[in-house]
């Protein structure tokens, strides 16, 4: 018996067939409009960033690079080393180690502190939820995107690196621009 | 007491027909119908119920007001509602009232993601609190004790910790102090919570009120993983599961079994892990060199020792440890036995018995198991300390006491912390075990006692009332008894005694009454079986006649073992006579040795040393002393290039020309099974988590007849007069462990020489409590204890600066130092 294809036959839409007028006007036509858009951009010149001279602004809410936090009038760390951004991180990126603060030696405002903390960049997704797992905002995720590195080993940021800032700040995006 | 016979009864909970065993609470009944009722203070593991949290709230029918279900047994046709408005209400409340002085710290809390506390909250709670008062303030963190930190903000008074130290472990310490809205948990007179067991309300704790002082701040539950697998530190074998962090074993937490550990563990047990990873193990190879031990490449001390055993083939003594798995043990038995052509291997510290004494005493009909001393009638406790030699059976005894109304009778000669729970108690002198057993015998015969009482230096009374308590309490006896009665010379007529003993209080052999020894090794059991004891190898067998430990000390000392291998033991440390085997190691040219520290013996002897692993990186079996078979399983890997101990063994065997062809230990395991008959079938997945007790398998029809001769006993030895001296009696401290001092945690634990002495005596020899004195020479702290019987004075082994292993005679003199 011969299979009947029936209802499931559909109907494929084709392009015209190559050759005759309609073939030179594609070839040409469509080519020339195309071209259109690009003399018309001549006059007004390259747009080019000179980068890493120049640099593009970014948003105000870009999730760069993390930077730890201290508070201002103590000079103690805010984080209290709870793993909650190592807990919320989807790319397993962060390790922390706690350990005790002592009277001699105090770093942080609660009983716990970060003694180890290490951020994997190059396993990092910049998603920001540790920005958010956070209870007491001591990490945020900052303007820096220049992080490239010739050895994986100095992707892993330490605590130091996070807690000083930038050398170099990247410039921010004003009202409007 | 029996275990009771429990009825299941049918009740209905959230519309569904549940069936459950009568009498059980509701928050567990709940549980067989998939219904879970929030509970902060019920513990089942703690006896009866409090109702303290008001947490597990449920609307029976036909009961107007809300009630506890955690404190309400199930009854036939009971219709219960856990989800009504009125319900979710109440729970609510109930969070909120728990949370109105709980600090909400949780970032900075060790408990924080493993929280019971913020589990219920998140599934139970409102969400938000309408309370805005200041909440309440202590100090904190406090030390409850130099191994638990407790911060009294975060408790929500559960009671669960108080009802551990008065209930289970029964050393009264912890209590509620002040009433209501000032209560805090709190020691009884401000001393730190230091008990064997105190480790436990760690867990227990359903906040973060009670925290680990090793295990603070060092990881959250994200960042670890659970490995289970069993404690080899003593013969209780508890089940345990360590966390691991990056490789390290950071914390030991009880894996509940219901029939080996109860789901306790000791405070040994719980933070002896330090010392897996201090510096002071031992992790490479070492051999002496110009009188030096030096770390080398496992090359060379492989080939070292190999040459110096191939050396001394035929004249090799090898001891095993108690800490050795089965595999270690078999392979052990079969380099000395096969490969060297030496039948000197043992496992016991002295006293070596006849195949049929050893088939009896464990013979599976007669095998007690550990839940049965909790449900039998009557429990004999004999010439054993458990706190000290098997902890968490210290515990089940409690427990059976407590809750079963358990007759309990202690029969030691060291006052047993067990007294005060004891019907009945005996002493008798040191050494005089056989003498004891044998009166008891005969006051159960109803025969006259009097000369045997005196040669086991007990009181008459004492014996007989021991005797009426363990004939009359009804047909479930069950005899504790401790190795240490079968050590000595007289060590074949004590096992006789205890025999005898035995078919006179269980004529009819039947499950739930029997034996229950209490090795001397954490794995004794398991060594026995495995063939490592002097002239019976593997499953019990016939083996060439051999040495046993004291024989091969003193024919080392001779000069004619000139090659000695111990493995998982220091002679200088845990045998006895110390002077036999100091001549011993001087004299043997070969001491290869397996240690985790460089104890007295290796340090100062040792030829060839090889790092033994660290329990939670070892892969091996273990028998229970009741006949489980337990599966060891690794959590960390060994450090650096270092090699299983089995791979050690395997390797010497086959540098000496027997290629054992075994590459991982479950190949060891396979040769163990089917070397040992009555282990025959068990694979290491019927092991599993659990283990498998061997008695209660078929296999087990393979167990050797015992001795079933009716033996007459023979005149005990009398135990030696004082005469102006005093008796010398020993005991092994818990704490007495290598692993105890090297743990920073544990270390403030670590026993010193003490001498135990009865008030009476320390006045005739005008010496007082604290006061430095002498023992045979021994240097000891005197310790005046009322309870000590007169005329006796208790040493502690297993310490390096003042071994009690140094008297040998039954009696010494105590002077002031």
């Amino acid at each position: 018996m011969t299979w009947h294809p029936g209802d499931d036959v559909v109907e494929v839409l084709r392009g015209p067939k190559p050759g005759g007028p309609g073939g030179v006007y594609r070839a040409f036509g469509e080519t020339l409009r195309g071209l259109k858009t690009t003399f018309a951009r001549i006059p007004e010149g390259p747009t080019t960033i000179q980068y890493p001279e120049e640099k593009v602004p970014v948003y105000p809410r870009f999730r760069g690079r993390h930077r730890l936090h201290r508070f201002e009038d103590t000079g103690l760390e805010k984080c209290v080393g709870c793993s909650l951004c190592a807990a919320a991180c989807p790319s397993d990126c962060i390790r922390v180690v706690a350990a005790e603060n002592t009277p001699e030696h105090r770093v942080s405002a609660g009983e716990r502190y970060a003694a180890v903390y290490e951020i994997n960049l190059s396993r990092c997704i910049f998603c920001g939820y540790c920005e958010v797992a956070c209870p007491f905002d001591a990490i945020t995720l900052g303007h820096d995107f220049e992080m490239s590195d010739y050895h994986r080993s100095d992707l892993i940021f330490t605590k130091e690196m996070l807690l000083t800032e930038p050398l170099e700040r990247t410039p921010l995006r004003a009202e409007g621009e | 007491m029996p275990r009771p016979d429990r009825k299941t009864i049918t009740f209905s909970i959230d519309g569904r027909e549940v069936e459950a065993p009568e009498g059980t609470m509701l928050v567990d009944a709940a549980k067989l119908g998939d219904v879970e009722i929030p509970v902060f203070c019920y513990e089942p593991k703690l006896g009866a119920p409090v109702g303290a949290c008001r947490m597990c709230l449920v609307e029976i029918e036909g009961i107007p007001k809300l009630q506890a279900g955690c404190a309400t047994p199930v009854k036939d046709g009971m219709v219960v509602h856990t989800q009504t408005d009125k319900v979710r209400a109440a729970q609510n409340s109930v969070v909120e009232f728990l949370l109105v002085n709980h600090p909400l710290d949780c970032p900075v809390c060790d408990k924080g993601g493993e929280c019971p506390l913020q589990d219920i909250t998140f599934g139970w709670g409102r969400g938000r609190s309408r309370v805005v008062e200041p909440k309440r303030h202590f100090e904190k963190p406090l030390a409850l004790s130099p191994l638990i930190a407790i911060d009294r903000e975060r408790c929500i008074l559960c009671y669960r910790c108080v009802r551990f130290s008065q209930e289970v472990s029964e050393d009264y310490q912890l209590v509620l102090q002040e009433r209501g809205s000032e209560s805090f948990v709190a020691t009884f007179d401000g001393h730190p919570y230091v008990a064997p067991f105190s480790g436990n309300i760690i867990e227990l704790c359903p906040v973060g009120a009670l925290t680990s002082q090793p295990y603070r701040f060092r990881a959250r539950p994200w960042d670890i993983e659970q490995s289970g697998s069993v404690c080899n530190l003593c013969p209780g074998q508890c089940n345990v599961s360590y966390t691991v962090r990056d490789d390290r074993v950071l914390r030991v937490l009880a894996r509940d079994h219901h029939e080996v550990d109860d789901g306790w563990l000791c405070d040994r047990g719980r933070f002896a892990y330090q010392a897996m990873h201090v510096d002071e193990r031992i992790t490479a190879p070492m051999v002496r060199d110009g009188g030096v031990l030096r770390e080398v490449t496992w090359e060379r001390a492989l080939e070292e020792a190999a040459k110096a055993l191939g050396r001394a083939k035929g004249a090799v003594g090898a001891i095993a440890g108690g800490s050795t798995t089965n595999e270690e043990g078999f392979l052990l038995q079969r380099l000395v036995r096969e490969t060297l052509g030496s039948p000197h291997v043992d496992s016991r510290a002295s006293g070596a018995l006849p195949i049929g004494l050893h088939a009896a005493l464990s013979a599976p009909a007669t095998q007690a198991t550990v839940p049965d001393v909790e449900f039998a009638h009557a429990v004999l406790v004999l010439d054993t300390e458990l706190v000290d030699d098997m902890p968490i059976l210290d515990l089940r005894v409690r427990k059976g006491v407590r809750r079963n109304r358990v007759k309990l009778a202690v029969a030691t000669s060291r006052p047993s912390s067990l007294d005060a729970n004891a019907k009945a108690v005996a002493r008798f002198a040191p050494g005089a075990g056989e003498a004891f057993v044998a009166a008891l015998e005969a006051a159960i015969a109803g025969s006259p006692i009097g000369e045997l009482a005196a040669a086991a230096g007990a009181e008459e009374d004492a014996v007989t009332a021991v005797a009426d308590l363990l004939r009359e309490a009804g047909e479930d006896v069950v005899i504790v008894w401790g190795e240490r009665l079968t050590h000595g010379p007289r060590a074949v007529q004590a096992a006789q005694a205890l025999l005898k003993v035995s078919s006179r209080l269980n004529p009819n052999p039947h499950p739930g009454a029997g034996l229950l020894e209490v090795p001397a090794g954490a794995n004794a059991r398991g060594l026995r079986e495995v063939g490592v004891l002097p002239g019976i190898g593997p499953g019990l067998t016939e083996a060439a006649p051999g040495l046993d430990t004291p024989g091969i000390a003193a024919a080392a000392a001779n000069g004619e073992l000139p090659a000695l291998y111990f493995l998982h033991t220091d002679p200088l440390r845990d045998l006895p006579d110390r002077a036999t085997w100091q001549r011993a190691l001087d004299r043997a040219s070969t001491v290869i040795a397996h240690g985790a520290f460089l104890t007295e013996g290796l340090r100062e002897f040792a030829t060839v040393v090889f790092p033994t692993e660290a329990p939670a990186a070892k892969e091996g079996t273990l028998t229970h002393t009741d006949g489980r078979l337990q599966r060891m399983r690794q959590a960390i890997g060994h450090p650096g290039d270092s090699r299983s101990e089995w791979q050690v063994l395997a390797e010497l065997s086959k540098r000496l020309g027997d290629d054992l062809q075994l590459f991982t230990a479950p190949m060891v395991y396979a040769q163990v099974v089917d070397s040992v008959p009555f282990y025959a079938g068990i694979s290491l997945d019927d092991i599993g988590g659990v283990g498998v007790r061997w008695p209660a398998r078929e296999a087990a029809s393979a167990w050797p007849a015992g001795e079933s001769a009716p033996v007459g006993l023979e005149a005990p030895a009398a135990a030696a007069s004082p005469n102006g001296k005093l008796r010398v009696g020993t005991f092994r401290s818990v704490w007495a462990a290598p692993e105890v001092e090297a743990s920073p945690a544990l270390k403030f634990l670590a026993p010193k020489q003490r001498a135990e002495l009865a008030p009476s005596d320390a006045a005739r020899l005008g010496i007082g409590h604290g006061e430095h004195v002498l023992v045979g020479g021994v240097p000891a702290v005197a310790h005046l204890r009322t309870g000590t019987p007169e005329g006796t004075v208790f040493l502690e082994e297993g310490i390096e600066a003042a071994p009690a292993a140094a008297i040998t005679d039954p009696l010494a003199e105590v002077t002031k130092a």
